[in-house]
């Protein structure tokens, strides 16, 4: 217990530290684990305890995700959604896939670290955009609908590797019945549980803890996975009151989450025949693939490759879901892998969303001083 | 007045946009966040990089405040209202502190609606709001009244009641 007191302090310090330099705290997080846990000093191990935070956060993370998915959405652009999401799966997904399995990892370890190395981090990518003041960019339009549909393919990610040895028909079967359950009771119970949202005593959050954690272990009991089951209730639920929803699950998030990514670092063990020089392989490319998809986007979508290197700078950083993916089915082999990578990306990404600011000012000023020696009277 | 075309959108995750194209040519773009943070960025016509400003909700509203053309003071602010559908009808609330001339007068010794058009509508007092004071209400030294009227009516008020 020990142990999960200072590493809730370390965090606390660490969280501070990133919010002063204004860089995500995600690969502090997993820092922290790692240098306090297994393959560090040893202070902390991760047991019955820390297992059930880490569930609870990855459980909230992925219910997060759902209340986002408003499925009424209306996409200003589909066709481009659909092209810039598809270049990112292609080659992202490709180059790690392929990479990985060059490497030398079995077919199926491959496939996660695939996953992983696709997926970027929505919440690194967000919170860096809005940081940045980049809003108004053309590109982050593109960057976000980029991020809505990684979502969806992890959703189908999550179905295919749990579906594992059972019998598809029967596991789709129960899957379709829980979902039509939930929005039965979302459709019908729409008055009543806004009438609960609204109520300014304890019975709001209790009943968004209870509702996801009940979800849960009802999707345990069915045999089917949980972590679908909590998407499609964030899902369902988002056709109530989203925003109440967020605000009474977010105290939740924020701690267990925390906690995830802590616990996910305590049990990385690095001390195993790990070889160096494919981790670092791994990372260099994770950082590169990104270059490739985000300038196949940025000229397919706007025409311009000053757009790629945009869409490149803000995509490079990897996080939750990756991590998600490690602890869900990674072997320990994998799990190192995947957390180097996302300490790595991590703040990789936060610098060059940080400088690509710089960078696109540079060459604009440049390129107007030259407009100006070529035309002097015009300029301002 | 509203033929400019805002646009309004809502991306995931992030908040909503809502960006209109002005008459030369600039763009402005505001961004409500999730966080509760709001963004303002102005893209000069021909220019490729916007300045931006991010803003918490109140200084968002006073920013608001100065835009619509109300005055704001150091200790006095106002708010206009501009109704287009009503012929224009723009309608001030005012908010100002009570001058030696009033203390002790009741509202109706003032005659402040015969005299200037203008009503006050609420006093606040020791960080305690009098909604709708009666005719008979005496000011205090040291209450903040809430005028409304039309613009010319509320200078009026100040120049011919609130006598410094």
């Amino acid at each position: 217990m020990e142990g999960f007191i200072i590493a809730l302090f370390v965090c606390m310090v660490l969280a501070l530290i990133s919010k002063y330099l204004s860089v995500p705290a995600i690969p502090f997080y997993i820092l922290a684990g790692v240098i306090l846990g297994k393959a560090g000093l040893g202070i902390v191990s991760s047991n019955e305890i820390t297992h059930f935070f880490s569930e609870m956060g990855l459980i909230f993370l992925l219910f997060f995700m759902g209340l986002e998915l408003k499925l009424e959405r209306i996409i200003a652009d589909p066709s481009k959604v659909l092209v810039s999401g598809l270049i990112g799966l292609t080659v992202d997904m490709g180059i790690g896939f392929i990479s990985a399995y060059l490497l030398g990892f079995t077919l199926m370890e491959s496939f996660i670290i695939g996953a992983a190395f696709y997926i970027t981090s929505t919440a690194i990518v967000i919170t860096s955009l809005v940081e940045n003041r980049k809003l108004m960019m053309r590109e982050t339009e593109t960057i976000i609908w980029l991020m809505v549909f990684e979502d969806m393919v992890l959703i189908i990610i999550l179905a295919l590797l749990s579906s594992g040895n059972q019998n598809l028909i029967l596991f789709f079967a129960k899957i379709a019945l829980a979902l039509g359950f939930m929005y039965v009771i979302a459709h019908y119970g729409k008055e009543f549980l806004i009438s609960i949202l609204d109520r300014d005593d304890e019975l709001p959050i209790l009943f968004t803890f209870a509702a996801v954690l009940s979800t849960a272990s009802f999707a345990l009991f069915l045999g089917i996975p949980e972590t679908l089951m909590v998407i499609a209730l964030g899902a369902a639920l988002a056709t109530t009151d989203p925003d109440a929803f967020e605000q009474h699950a977010r105290p939740f998030k924020d701690v267990f989450l925390v906690l995830f990514f802590v616990f996910f670092g305590v049990t990385i063990d690095f001390s195993g025949n790990l070889n160096w020089t494919i981790i670092a392989i791994v990372c260099l490319l994770a950082i590169f693939s990104k270059l490739v998809s985000g300038m196949l986007i940025g000229l397919t979508i706007h025409g311009s490759a000053m757009s790629g290197v945009e869409i490149w700078t803000n995509t490079i950083s990897r996080g939750e879901f990756s991590i998600a993916l490690a602890v869900l089915y990674g072997s320990p082999l994998v799990g190192a892998t995947i957390a180097t990578m996302v300490i790595v990306t991590s703040i990789v990404g936060s610098f060059a969303a940080k400088y690509s600011t710089w960078m696109r000012r540079g060459i604009v000023s440049h390129s107007r001083k030259r407009a100006l020696i070529h035309r002097p009277h015009t300029g301002r | 007045m509203f033929d400019m075309a805002l646009r309004s959108l809502n991306l995931p995750g992030v908040g909503t946009k809502y960006e209109f194209e002005t008459d030369k040519g600039d763009t402005v773009a505001i961004f409500f966040t999730k966080t509760g943070a709001i963004q303002m960025y102005t893209l000069q016509k021909g220019c490729k990089t916007p300045s931006a400003a991010e803003m918490s909700p109140v200084e968002a509203r006073r920013l608001g405040n100065i835009l619509t053309g109300a005055i704001i003071e150091a200790d006095q602010e106002s708010v206009e209202i501009a109704f287009s559908a009503l012929a224009d009808l723009r309608i001030t609330i005012h908010t100002i502190f009570v001058t030696a001339a009033v203390v002790g007068k009741t509202i109706e010794e003032l005659q402040i609606r015969a005299k200037t058009g203008a009503t006050v509508i609420a006093v606040c007092r020791h960080d305690r709001n009098i909604i709708n004071p009666p005719p008979a209400f005496v000011f205090e030294e040291g209450d903040a009244a809430l005028v409304i009227g039309e613009s010319d009516q509320i200078r009026t008020f100040e120049n011919e009641i609130m006598v410094k």
